[in-house]
């Protein structure tokens, strides 16, 4: 039932972790987006992040692919 | 919000960066996405996109043996010793590699050594940024900011020319790259912790 996705509870990384799963993985591996909006993005952002604003995600699941982990902020 | 609506689309392993970059302890890239993107097509096979990063490492290390010449104290000039070697390793396997791609011997694609862009690797202007960082990279910590935010911004580029690029060869060639960036990125940055 879809609303019941709405409840499920998302794993969460604290910042050493994602910075150990950036440094224990090889690059291509896995994906990194960043949702905010590109003012954010341009003053700092995690190196190799993918820019995808929030109010756009929506639209651009088709270019992600579904099998890779994704760690998203 | 983002993690559960990818979870709800059916992506198999996801993870909600707690804290976000705010909690971020660690070095940051910046600038927008497009920056520099205009260095490559698109569309570049391995090899071309070889001779791109072979031409933006070579620019990085005639950039710190520019350096070298005009820094008195000997930590200093050791630390930026140790940095063009890494980025003449870094050359020699871009070259190991292009050899093979091109089925050449090792010793031939002497072509490469010529192609030195104005560009850094990272995407900074020599000229500029050397007469803008000369002061800085008189001392041991300076040079180590200066190259860790140099080393953050390859990486950075690397993975956005990744992005960019339609090649899943090409893109193979790039994450390698971006990988030994960030091996190279910790090893400074143990450093850089040492001297703090």
């Amino acid at each position: 039932m879809f609303w019941k996705r709405l409840f499920t509870s998302v794993p969460s990384l604290e910042a050493q972790e994602v910075k150990d799963y950036m440094a224990q993985h090889r690059e291509g591996t896995y994906d990194l987006i960043d949702v905010r909006q590109p003012g954010e993005y341009e003053k700092a952002h995690l190196p190799g992040a993918r820019l995808i604003p929030l109010p756009e995600l929506a639209n651009v699941l088709d270019q992600l692919d579904r099998e890779k982990p994704i760690i998203v902020y | 919000m983002a993690a559960q609506l990818l979870i709800g689309q059916g992506f198999k392993e996801v993870y909600n960066f707690k804290g976000g970059i705010m909690s971020w302890q660690g070095l940051t890239a910046f600038g927008p996405v497009e920056l520099n993107l205009d260095l490559i097509r698109g569309d570049e096979a391995p090899a071309e996109m070889i001779e791109i990063a072979f031409g933006l490492e070579g620019a990085l290390q005639k950039f710190y043996l520019t350096v070298i010449n005009l820094v008195s104290d000997s930590q200093t000039v050791a630390l930026l010793k140790n940095l063009v070697a890494v980025e003449e390793k870094h050359q020699q396997m871009l070259l190991h590699e292009y050899a093979q791609i091109k089925n050449l011997d090792a010793d031939a694609p002497q072509v490469l050594v010529n192609q030195l862009p104005e560009i850094l690797e990272g995407g900074f202007r020599f000229s500029e940024f050397f007469s803008q960082n000369q002061e800085v990279m008189q001392t041991v910590s300076g040079v180590l900011d200066l190259a860790l935010m140099l080393e953050i911004q390859a990486l950075d580029l690397y993975l956005r020319f990744a992005f960019k690029t339609m090649e899943a060869s090409t893109q193979k060639v790039l994450f390698d790259l971006a990988d030994q960036e960030k091996a190279h990125l910790s090893s400074l940055g143990k450093l850089a912790g040492t001297k703090n």
